[in-house]
């Protein structure tokens, strides 16, 4: 396997990464799974910056995601209720 | 084999290995089993960040990886200290309430 091969290889496998934790980030109840959905969506996000050949938007795409949001989501469940109201 | 194909052969393991981790996030049905299936997954990808780095010989791309790391280990610690603050996951719980 040559280095293109493994190129669209990774694609492939980061479009499918992508896909499935949005809609596990819509689709889970519990909010804290949510962000943790949210944060493998952002990890996966960093990857394809990464891989096309973009390594300082794929520093600011950490730093925001797994670093600011996570910290700042879960400081704001902490204040409110854990579970999703569902009326 | 020359060393560049066991380089890629060493990271499609560990990509594969992510992409197991990512079922493990899916189906993992407490908090906790996510939480380590997320930091599994930083782990793993930090890892396959640097043999990209290698295989393309780009210096600068192991700067990302190093990144990366430090700061999914802050994210990491801040979900664990809002689980050990409710009490989630903890062993001995009583029945009927839900995670």
């Amino acid at each position: 396997m040559n280095f293109e091969e493994l190129f669209w290889a990774i694609q492939v496998l980061v479009g499918i990464g992508l896909l499935t934790s949005a809609i596990a980030a819509i689709r889970f109840k519990n909010l804290v799974s949510a962000v943790i959905a949210m944060a493998v969506f952002s990890l996966i996000l960093s990857l394809e910056f990464y891989v096309l050949q973009a390594p300082d938007v794929a520093i600011a795409e950490a730093g925001v995601g797994a670093g600011l949001t996570t910290a700042m989501y879960l400081l704001a469940i902490k204040n409110t209720t854990d579970e999703e109201v569902i009326e | 084999m020359t060393v560049n194909g066991v380089f890629i052969g060493a990271m499609i393991l560990l990509l594969f290995s992510a992409m197991l981790t990512l079922i493990r996030l899916l189906a993992g049905p407490t908090i906790p089993d996510r939480a380590v299936a997320l930091d599994s997954m930083t782990t793993t990808t930090a890892g396959a960040m640097v043999l990209y780095g290698v295989i393309t010989r780009q210096a600068v791309f192991i700067d990302v990886a190093l990144v990366y790391a430090v700061l999914s280990y802050i994210a990491t610690l801040y979900i664990a200290r809002y689980l050990v603050k409710k009490r989630v996951g903890i062993a001995e719980r009583p029945e009927g309430e839900a995670s």
